[in-house]
């Protein structure tokens, strides 16, 4: 679609003129950390656009971590009250990259017959602008699965730093009619920033891979898995691991949730809530027996549900290497070496597996 | 009213079947169409939803019933309702039995415990079209006498109804003063197959019951010859949504609740802790 640059004055002129019409959402810091927060002014001085992604999940947005969906024996319900729409900005490459996880399961009919309304009428109520990612920290590693720190697709309007402006790319009809709306705002982009472009992209593409030049592995994740279940990799990994769920909270792709009902006088509630897969209690049937007791089982099947489970269903990794999952972990537990040491022992032959 | 809202259903009986098993009539405001093998969300009203499978006949349209064992906080609150209540229905979800393979076959059951419940219902759909099927066997194991679920039907209206077709093989784990049949564990009733089934390659086998139950069955069965792909296991794993988006049922690279809950041996043989 169309390539085009904006002046860094129009860009505020048209986020003046989205934030009347939507609630805005971009990082900001908070101490250390960036978080999405909402936006009221028209001109942000502070925005932070070009570091890597905010701590908060994309995922939140479309698929909070407590939300109603349901509230039975009465006519109304929750899919009645309306939607706002919102514009997201400064959304990063693997955020994208983790909509299509979420999108299989809560917008698509693989895994369920129907989609899921509240799901897709956020999505659909919510414009994504995206950036370049300048600043990848030494927790990413969206290169090893495939991916890159600039967005290519899943986006409606992505923005790239230049002298004087942004270069911005259209990535959907949504985000043409944004543009048509203000055309005076745009003009075309002429090689000269588009050079500016791809020099950046390729020096930030480049401090990614170097970040990851000792954890890199020769094959894709997913082919490495298979036949893994019985290996010590795993529990040699898990020994940190104090069960705490945090990697699947942070996590932009896991999906899991749990329904709960709640009653307020006459009136009987279904909620829905994030649910964390590495939590004992998540498999347990009743009368107690568990599938996966072991907290090693349960960290393994974290990533076999990412790296086998999706691949199989889906053909997708559920993974987009943001690597949330090792910044959060008080246990410094890193995929990236769990991989790395699977390899190890598989380099090692067949007669050396373990059984 | 959304996927996850219950359609309000009155429970219009209560049986006592055991002394932690009951179970429930129940007649929705909105009439729900399964297959036997499918399950169902039941909701008890501001505490929480459990899944059952319907116990009764598919062909009955305007009522299903639902067998319930006593074992934890949604199952008690259950066995707590009476005549009259109101409970929420989500459903059906997951795959019914593939009745279009067992046809013109020799078919084994084997129940174990509260696992009668998919069974009765199996049973009954099997049994409308029984000219369909070679010839039915049905196993069943229960801890005492007093545990026998459907004991009406298992051990006399059935047995009576259909004695030219079906075979029954009742047994208990520990006799009592009355009981006069079999003892001995449900692998038991799998003694001297032979007399009863003619080619164990070509048979269907059905086994629903404890986990432990039915791997020692399984392997019984495999050893006399049944077909990995002929024999058919429920799987009762940690369900919340029933709709194939929480998660909670994933088993390998399955759904249970959408690719099951019933399986060949066949398809879940390699998954690790399969049995738990
Ligand atoms: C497909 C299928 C069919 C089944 N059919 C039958 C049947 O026909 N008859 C029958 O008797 N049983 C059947 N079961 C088993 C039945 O679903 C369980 O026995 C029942 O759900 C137990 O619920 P409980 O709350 O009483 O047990 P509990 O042991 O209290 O809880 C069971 C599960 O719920 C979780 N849990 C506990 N508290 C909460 C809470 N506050 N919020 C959320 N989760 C919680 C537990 O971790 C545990 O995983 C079937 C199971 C499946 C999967
Ligand atoms: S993983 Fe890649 S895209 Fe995501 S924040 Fe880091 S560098 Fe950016
Ligand atoms: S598993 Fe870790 S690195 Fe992969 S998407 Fe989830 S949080 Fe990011
Ligand atoms: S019960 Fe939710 S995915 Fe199967």
């Amino acid at each position: 679609m169309e390539v085009l640059f904006t002046s860094t004055a129009n860009f505020h002129h048209l986020l003046g003129n989205l934030v009347k019409k939507n609630l805005l959402y971009a990082p900001r810091k908070k101490g250390d950390f960036l978080f999405y927060e909402r936006i009221e002014t028209a001109s942000p001085k502070d925005l932070i656009l070009h570091t890597n992604r905010p701590v908060q999940p994309l995922k939140s947005f479309f698929f909070p971590p407590y939300q109603k969906v349901g509230q039975y024996f009465e006519s109304a319900s929750p899919e009645d009250t309306e939607t706002p729409k919102r514009v997201i900005l400064g959304v990063k490459s693997c955020d994208l990259e983790s909509l299509k996880t979420l999108d299989s399961v809560y917008a698509g009919t693989q895994f369920s017959s129907s989609p899921d309304p509240q799901y897709t009428r956020a999505r659909d109520s919510s414009l994504l602008i995206s950036s370049d990612c300048l600043e990848p920290d030494e927790y990413c590693f969206c290169t090893l699965l495939g991916s890159n720190p600039h967005p290519e697709e899943g986006f409606d309007l992505n923005l790239s730093p230049v002298d004087g402006g942004f270069v911005i790319e259209v990535g959907s009809e949504k985000g043409k009619t944004i543009v048509s709306q203000d055309q005076n705002l745009f003009i075309s982009a002429d090689e000269n920033v588009l050079a500016q472009r791809e020099k950046t992209r390729a020096d930030s593409l480049a401090k990614v891979k170097e970040l990851n030049q000792e954890v890199e592995v020769k094959s894709p994740y997913r082919d490495m898995i298979r036949e893994t279940y019985a290996s010590a990799v795993w529990k040699d990994h898990s020994e940190n691991c104090v069960d705490c769920g945090g990697c699947n909270e942070t996590c932009p792709t896991c999906r899991c949730f749990l329904l709960q009902d709640g009653r307020e006088k006459e009136r009987f509630e279904r909620i829905r809530l994030w649910d964390a897969c590495l939590l004992t209690g998540f498999a347990r049937v009743a009368g107690g027996a568990n599938p996966r007791p072991k907290l090693s089982d349960r960290f393994s099947n974290r990533l076999f549900c990412k790296f086998y489970f999706f691949p199989e269903n889906v053909n997708l990794d559920a993974c987009t290497g943001c690597g949330r999952c090792i910044s959060v972990c008080i246990g410094k537990i890193d995929m990236r070496k769990v991989f790395k040491d699977l390899e190890k022992e598989r380099s090692k032959g067949p007669a050396e597996k373990i059984k | 009213m959304t996927e996850y809202d219950p359609v309000k259903t009155n429970v219009s009986e209560v049986i006592t079947e055991t002394s932690n098993i009951k179970t429930f009539v129940l007649r929705p405001e909105r009439p729900l169409d399964f297959e036997a093998g499918q399950f169902i969300q039941l909701t008890v009203p501001g505490v929480g939803e459990g899944p059952f499978t319907p116990s009764s006949s598919p062909y009955e349209k305007e009522k299903l019933e639902v067998t319930i064992m006593e074992v934890g906080r949604v199952t008690s609150a259950l066995h707590n309702l009476k005549q009259g209540s109101m409970v929420g229905l989500r459903g059906p979800f997951g795959k019914e039995y593939p009745l279009d393979r067992f046809r013109g076959r020799e078919i084994l059951i084997v129940g174990g415990g509260v696992g009668m419940a998919p069974l009765r219902s199996l049973f009954l759909s099997l049994a409308h079209t029984i000219e369909d099927y070679k010839k039915l066997v049905f196993c069943c194991g229960s801890r005492t006498p007093k545990d026998i679920v459907y004991k009406d039907a298992v051990l006399d209206k059935w047995q009576t109804q259909f004695k030219d077709k079906v075979s029954f093989r009742i047994t208990v784990d520990e006799g009592d003063g009355t009981w006069k049949g079999q003892v001995g564990l449900v692998t038991t009733t799998l003694d001297n197959l032979d007399k009863e089934i003619s080619n164990f390659k070509e048979s269907i086998a059905v086994v629903c019951g404890p986990p432990i139950m039915m791997k020692f069955t399984t392997l019984k069965l495999l050893d006399i010859g049944y077909g990995h792909q002929n024999i058919y296991l429920s799987m009762e794993k940690n369900m919340s949504c029933g709709l194939g988006r929480c998660g909670h049922c994933q088993m390998g690279k399955y759904l249970v609740c959408r690719d099951g809950p019933v399986f060949t041996y066949e398809e879940v043989k390699n998954i690790p802790n399969m049995w738990d």
